[in-house]
């Protein structure tokens, strides 16, 4: 019979690690049904016949937090056969208060103490057969980190599945131990016996989720009015300090402490890295050099590798001379020549196909590079410290440190940067920075930057500055703007966060995080890019001339069903100074792809292929429109909704359509009045043209910074949602 | 005296945890417990790091306005 194994623990435990090592490759990883919360489910390593189940980190079984509710619905509902519950060696006390809960719920229970080599090395000594005595369950030490001890927390897990209800060991003070056996017994047949106690705690608790879920509604406001008046508190906060003086009871007789540095390394280098003056430095140059490391160097070797050899002209293997590898566009040409495939169809797949996918394909290789140094900061523990030191900056603008992390991730692509939102709590903050994430320009946005640049202000490293800039002011102001909304309004929830101590992360977990992530973008590459490029090669490569519809020639490409379309929508974007219809399409291809639009100028202007930054363009690009428009074009396509891909991400997200639809068209609303206000004051102060649209950018601008400085209105105290972390 | 005010260093025992419900039971949770100790590992701005039970917690102003130490 299949078996079924649930790991369950704190945050920040190493569950994953555990759950990594567990299963190996043999992983599905989805949501929840109905909520956004991660869902990891995998195979034991050589036992086909075991399925495990990762629960979100949590600690506690409350009903307050998504996490803790889908982890508890899923142990209530459907009753995996044994729970291996991973604790944090070097942090007993905390870690078993959820032990105490899940020993409760009437499914056998296997610990797994973690962090063995990190006891051993503080000369800490848990006694097992104590620990197991006084909990009544068995108990595995492991280091999920090295490997050790997994197999064995494996074999009791399957060993104690088949086993009986384990009885409950711990015990509460004499009154709620009364009230608990009360309320088991007005609970009758109602639940089955070994679930009773974990009914009971929670119907006194006065948990609405657990009552509703009885067949009928039981009285026991007697009993938790008892027991609040003899210990003079509300029950949630007696059972809650009762599980921690039973804890601790244990833990002297289970724990001997070896002799402790006075302070650890981690509160060291603590002390140093969220320092009140050096903290923002230090951070500085992380950033710094993880930047130049993924862009210029090892990040950008491999993408002019991809470029201009996988899909250029070719490479040279191990860069010896002599063992020379054509490209790939280089070799499906002979090969469609030699199979004398019709010229058509040569087109499609050289310049449409291999052309398209291949310029989002370099991009690889940089994404990959920044995203393992993002993943190797995560996994060591230093994330979690960067949000807690912008936590102090951003909330200054109703952001909340947790949305640092997907911003800088997005900095590489934005759809594993708004994936990453998943980790802010609260729901507004988490809408907002998904809402906002995608302003922060992103690698494929780097290319039009480039383009727009080097045509109109000489290479100026001013415009990539002002770019970033561009972006980081609309994060700004979106926050302040937002949270003036009834729909936002409030302060970000307050900041708390666990710390996991500073570790080396293994090589395993980084690579995994890293290739998650990347494969988002790859696939991207493979399916919607793939689609658009096909499609905009036939709409630019087909049209009417003369009343006749056909295959066009290179020089009439005005007569392309794009241009069609180009010139029915070109005249929404007049007034930001960009008409053209090639301009028009060009931002339209933005949306299926941001690096597009270089590629579509290319082909639009007729040079085919073009270099990423499109120098082949320059001349004729700065003579069809002036620099202040073509200023206005490159904010309009930074900050107007993200390629489809991104969209994909932030409907996924918001789980609504509504939210959607507002996310996507708040971000083009925005755009577009930017780029407006752009065009048409910096036309005013360039050439002093007045008209109709300048009194109408100066309106707009004027409303902005009313809205930006109007007094927050009170909308009323919401209630504050917090939780931890999960990871 | 509330925790944000403790310097780092300095080792306490937390009196009380206020604020709403849902704060204190989350506090609660990490081990912000009445009764337990607290000490401060840095701090920038009235924003902490704590060592609870044995834990990092990183603790926002507003929050550690609440726990009375």
């Amino acid at each position: 019979m299949a078996l079924k194994i649930a790991l369950a623990g704190n945050p920040n435990c190493g569950k994953t690690t555990l759950f990594n090592g567990l299963t190996g490759s043999n992983q599905f990883v989805g949501n929840w049904p109905g909520v956004t919360v991660e869902k990891k489910e995998g195979r034991l390593k050589g036992r086909k016949d075991v399925t495990v189940i990762d629960l979100p980190g949590i600690y506690s079984l409350s009903p307050y937090t998504l996490e803790e509710v889908v982890a508890r619905n899923y142990l209530l509902r459907e009753r995996p056969d044994v729970i291996i519950n991973i604790i944090d060696g070097t942090n007993l006390e905390r870690n078993l208060y959820l032990s105490t809960q899940l020993l409760e719920l009437g499914i056998p229970v296997v610990m797994a103490v973690n962090m063995a080599d990190i006891l051993e090395k503080n000369g800490d000594q848990i006694h097992i057969g104590k620990l197991e005595e006084k909990l009544g369950c068995r108990v595995a030490e492991i280091s999920a980190l090295k490997g050790t001890g997994i197999q064995k927390a494996a074999e009791l897990a399957i060993a104690a599945a088949g086993g009986k209800k384990p009885p409950v060991v711990h015990t509460f003070g004499a009154e709620a131990e009364y009230a608990l056996k009360e309320a088991e017994g007005r609970i009758g047949s109602l639940v089955p016996e070994e679930q009773k106690r974990f009914y009971a705690v929670k119907l006194l608790e006065r948990d609405d989720k657990i009552g509703e879920q009885l067949q009928q509604q039981l009285e026991v406001e007697d009993l938790i009015s008892g027991l609040e008046k003899a210990l003079e508190d509300d029950v949630e906060s007696i059972l809650t300090n009762e599980r921690y003086v039973y804890i601790s009871s244990i833990i002297k007789e289970c724990c001997t402490k070896g002799k402790r540095q006075a302070v650890s390394v981690s509160d060291q280098i603590d002390k140093i890295v969220t320092n009140r003056i050096l903290a923002l430095p230090i951070f500085a140059v992380v950033m710094g050099l993880v930047y130049y490391i993924s862009v210029t160097t090892i990040g950008g070797w491999g993408t002019n590798w991809v470029n201009d050899g996988v899909f250029g002209e070719g490479w040279h293997l191990f860069g010896i001379e002599g063992i020379f590898v054509p490209g790939i566009p280089v070799l499906a040409e002979a090969g469609l020549q030699a199979i004398g495939c019709a010229e058509w169809l040569q087109g499609l797949v050289l310049d449409g196909i291999i052309g398209g996918v291949g310029a989002v394909l370099g991009f690889v290789p940089q994404m990959l590079v920044l995203f393992m140094f993002l993943a190797f900061l995560e996994a060591c523990g230093y994330m979690a410290r960067v949000a807690f030191i912008m936590d102090r900056i951003f909330r200054k603008f109703g952001l909340s440190g947790k949305s640092f992390i997907p911003m800088l991730i997005g900095t590489g692509c934005g759809v594993p940067g708004i994936m990453a939102s998943r980790t802010i709590e609260n729901d507004r903050d988490r809408k907002m920075t998904i809402m906002t994430t995608t302003f922060i320009p992103c690698g494929a946005k780097l290319p039009i930057i480039a383009l727009i640049a080097g045509a109109f202000f000489h290479n100026s490293w001013w415009v990539a500055f002002s770019a970033f800039f561009v972006g980081i002011a609309a994060v700004i102001c979106s926050g302040i703007l937002l949270k003036k909304t009834r729909m936002f309004a409030g302060d970000p929830a307050p900041f708390v966060m666990e710390l996991p101590a500073y570790h080396m992360p293994t090589l395993g977990n980084v690579l995994r995080s890293m290739w998650e992530r990347g494969y988002s973008f790859i696939k991207k590459a493979g399916t919607i890019i793939l689609l658009s490029a096909i499609v905009l090669w036939f709409l630019q490569g087909f049209g009417w001339v003369d009343g006749a519809f056909g295959m066009l020639e290179e020089e009439q490409l005005d007569h392309s069903i794009l241009a069609a379309i180009g010139n029915v929508i070109a005249p929404i974007f007049a007034p930001l100074g960009w008409g053209d219809w090639k301009m028009a399409v060009a931002a339209v291809t933005g949306l299926i792809a941001k690096e597009n639009v270089v590629t579509t100028f290319g082909i639009l202007f007729g040079f085919g292929e073009v270099a990423e930054d499109g120098a082949e363009i320059w001349s004729i690009l700065s003579a069809s429109m002036t620099s202040v428009a073509a200023y206005s074009f490159l904010v309009f396509n930074l900050l107007c909704a993200p390629c489809f891909a991104a969209m994909g991400a932030i409907k996924r997200e918001m789980n609504n359509a509504k939210w959607f639809w507002f996310a996507v068209g708040y971000q083009t609303i925005l755009a577009y009045l930017a780029s407006l206000c752009i065009y048409q004051l910096g036309s005013l102060f360039t050439t002093g043209a007045f008209g109709v649209g300048t009194a109408a950018a100066v309106l707009i601008a004027a409303m902005f910074f009313y809205l930006l400085v109007r007094p927050r209105r009170e909308y009323g105290s919401r209630a504050v949602n917090v939780r931890g972390m999960a990871k | 005296m509330p925790l944000s005010m403790m310097q780092p260093g300095a080792e306490n025992t937390i009196k009380k945890v206020g604020g709403k419900e849902e704060t204190r039971r989350f506090l609660e949770k990490l081990g912000f417990v009445a009764g337990g100790m607290v000490s401060v590992i840095s701090e920038t701005g009235g924003n902490l790091i704590v060592n609870v039970k044995d834990s990092r917690v990183a603790i926002g102003r507003d929050m550690a306005n609440k726990i009375m130490v």
